[in-house]
């Protein structure tokens, strides 16, 4: 393999650190101003560097009544979103994914119809309906509000992702003596690992963010998005700036394990015949 | 073609990581940790929109001392005021009302009326002591019912930072003209406006919009009276000298940018002197009431009341809290400890030495307020002030013309509330 500096290979590289930079800039900034006094940031023109370090922002954020449930919350929710959403979309997109060509297509653009709805319009009549079910300050009602918009994404991502796996496999494996069951176990899902990681990926993500049904189905507890919202509205920039690498930090965390079973063409072939 | 298994080690981690951050996520939860409806069956739960510093001292001395009196616990809740709107609409059309009471921005409360999430409280009027002064009466009824009790008069002050007026020989202005000069004045000497008005639509716009026009003998239902279109054509005027950040000025957003310089003057809500002096630092921070226009020196009273949600299980005892925070104790604690202006005259206390300055500002900037309309569409106003404060301050357009077609939409506003 060649190694020569091409202007094309320069070029690429360029590109590369440029996006790198534009994707880690924001959460520098962040973490510079979580850790800098006001004289580093309450200026007219902030100095790149640090020259008065605090960590009193941490120091603050960090005290296991502030930062403990509202951790625990988004955890909990996010990880139950994630696993429900995958558990539940899989044998779904599965069964899709072997249908004929015309009906997959409608089935596949029926899961993305419903993601056409402005969220804040059905946001109203969906926490009306938790609300009278009790759901309100629980856990599972968030998780089960998470899951109405992560279902069909999840869905869609999994089609895509059962319908390239070869059915001449599964033909061999059932004359080895597998079952359909035992087939989709230790034939099919194996194989489907990428795409299942890639949506349990977005699902965890997605709730992960949320605000929206934070606001209408919690009361008494926060998530770690509201908690954020709070500060952002009620308290200093630099919590704000804190809270913010709380919460980003998880989804780093999460995505540099994960990103190894992201390959390309993933996504791709959703309604392919 | 054939996809490639992963390695058997591959799907270990990855089952390894799901599982780990299920772990994780299960071991953390404890009883105390959820609140369930069933485990606070007996208590208050109060929602209120407070800083962190602000819900310290309002449980030591409000929450404390009332669940020591009654027995009753009190479990409180932050959310903010167009929150609250939200979320007691799909509690009330539930028919599962959680909230026992809110104290709520009376800028606000128009929705909570008109679409009937708050308890009529004229039976109760009599629970509002003799000693509130008569100005703080008005936001608490609509259509001569009452509906809210009073908790928490408030007011904009205007904050400026002290060394640059002396660093330019300028003083804080008094009145239009002077706000004009000062605003050229800044732009002038450093090619870039360093007077800020909240410019964010919808309740920021509002207030500014509104003080405006009262100030300059407007009114905020009649754009097109003389003192309205005159209101409007020194907002115009004023425009260039702004500072460009205005556009996205409002409650939060005005102390960062006082407190980083990129303005030197501005009004906002008293709880900013803590954020700009204590929490930022920041030094050679002045304040006063503000300025006047042809009309004379007005504010819009903001602050916040006391509601009860319609359908609420436990309304006695919410009455019996707002009973509590409208008692002289109370009151007399939050001006000490958090410099708020009590609603009854007969409430004092002396507030912390750093505060004295903002809360004369804000004494002196209390007794030129008024309440803003009491009608259930000022929702509705509060738009049409904002597109009419975008089109002809922000993108100059003639100011009759525009004032017509906007008061059209507030007359259609007004039948349709009819």
């Amino acid at each position: 393999m060649s190694t020569a500096w091409t202007p094309g290979r320069v070029g690429f590289y360029a590109l590369a650190a440029l996006f790198g930079l534009l994707a880690v800039a924001p959460l520098a900034i962040l973490l510079k101003v979580s850790l800098s006094g006001p004289e580093d940031v309450l200026v007219q023109h902030p100095p790149f560097w640090i020259w008065h370090p605090t960590t009193e922002h941490w120091a603050a954020v960090l005290k296991p009544e502030v930062i403990w449930p509202p951790l625990r919350k988004s955890l909990v929710v996010a990880t139950g979103t994630a696993v429900l959403a995958v558990v539940i979309a899989a044998p779904a997109a599965y069964v899709i994914a072997r249908l004929p060509r015309g009906w997959r297509y409608g089935v596949v653009l029926a899961l993305l119809f419903t993601r056409m709805f402005p969220e804040v319009i059905i946001a109203t009549p969906i926490a009306v309906t938790f609300l009278r079910a009790g759901l309100i300050d629980t856990d599972i009602g968030l998780i089960l509000a998470h899951l109405i918009r992560n279902l069909p994404f999840v869905a869609w991502i999994l089609v895509g992702t059962f319908e390239v796996i070869p059915r001449d496999l599964e033909e061999a494996s059932w004359v080895d003596g597998n079952g359909r069951l035992g087939t989709l176990w230790s034939v099919v899902l194996p194989l489907a690992l990428p795409g299942i990681a890639v949506a349990a990926i977005f699902a965890w993500l997605d709730s992960w963010n949320d605000l929206l049904y934070a606001i209408y189905l919690l009361l008494a507890e926060r998530t770690l998005p509201l908690m954020t919202y709070y500060f952002a509205n009620r308290g200093s920039v630099f919590d704000v700036a804190t809270f913010s690498v709380v919460l980003t930090v998880p989804v780093l965390v999460l995505t540099l394990l994960l990103q190894q079973y992201i390959r390309a063409g993933t996504l791709g072939g959703a309604v392919k015949g | 073609m054939r996809a490639a298994p992963l390695p058997r080690y591959s799907r270990r981690r990855a089952l390894g990581v799901g599982a780990g951050l299920l772990l994780v996520a299960a071991c953390g939860g404890s009883a105390e940790d959820v609140l369930t409806p069933e485990a606070d069956a007996g208590s208050l739960r109060v929602v209120m929109g407070l800083a962190e510093s602000e819900w310290r001292v309002v449980r030591e001395v409000v929450l404390a001392p009332f669940e020591q009196q009654t027995g009753v616990r009190v479990v409180p809740v932050q959310m903010e005021a167009a929150d609250l709107v939200r979320q007691l609409d799909a509690q009330v059309q539930a028919g599962a009302v959680s909230i026992d009471l809110f104290t709520q921005d009376n800028n606000q409360l128009a929705p909570l009326v008109a679409k009937g999430l708050v308890e009529d409280l004229t039976p109760y009027a009599d629970l509002i002591p003799a000693e509130t002064p008569q100005a703080l009466r008005p936001v608490l009824e609509f259509d001569g019912r009452l509906y809210f009790l009073p908790y928490r008069p408030n007011v904009q002050i205007t904050y400026y930072l002290e060394p640059h007026f002396a660093q330019y020989g300028l003083t804080p202005p008094q009145t239009w003209d002077e706000l004009l000069a000062v605003g050229r004045a800044f732009e002038a000497r450093e090619k870039f406006g360093r007077v800020v008005i909240q410019g964010v639509p919808g309740g920021p716009v509002g207030v500014v919009v509104t003080e405006f026009l009262w100030q300059g003998g407007g009114d905020p239902l009649e754009l097109t009276a003389p003192g309205s279109a005159r209101a409007f054509e020194f907002l115009q005027q004023l425009e260039p000298y702004l500072s460009p950040v205005y556009q996205t000025a409002k409650f939060d957003t005005i102390n960062t940018y006082l407190a980083s310089e990129t303005a030197y003057l501005g009004q906002n809500w008293p709880f900013g002197a803590d954020v700009i002096v204590k929490q930022y630092r920041k030094q050679g921070v002045g304040a006063y009431s503000g300025w006047a226009g042809p009309a004379g020196e007005f504010h819009v009273l903001g602050g916040e009341v006391i509601g009860i949600p319609r359908g609420t299980p436990r309304r006695e005892q919410a009455l019996e809290f707002a009973r509590f925070l409208m008692s002289r104790p109370v009151q007399e604690a939050l001006v000490q400890r958090l410099a708020w202006p009590p609603m009854r005259d007969d409430a004092f206390g002396a507030v912390a030495e750093w505060q004295q300055p903002f809360f004369a500002a804000v004494q002196a900037a209390l007794r030129q307020a008024r309440a803003r309309p009491n009608v259930v569409y000022w929702g509705e106003v509060e738009r049409v002030l904002s597109d009419a404060f975008r089109d002809i301050v922000t993108n100059k357009q003639p100011v009759p013309p525009t004032l017509a077609r906007y008061q059209a939409q507030i007359e259609q506003a007004r039948a349709a509330a009819r």
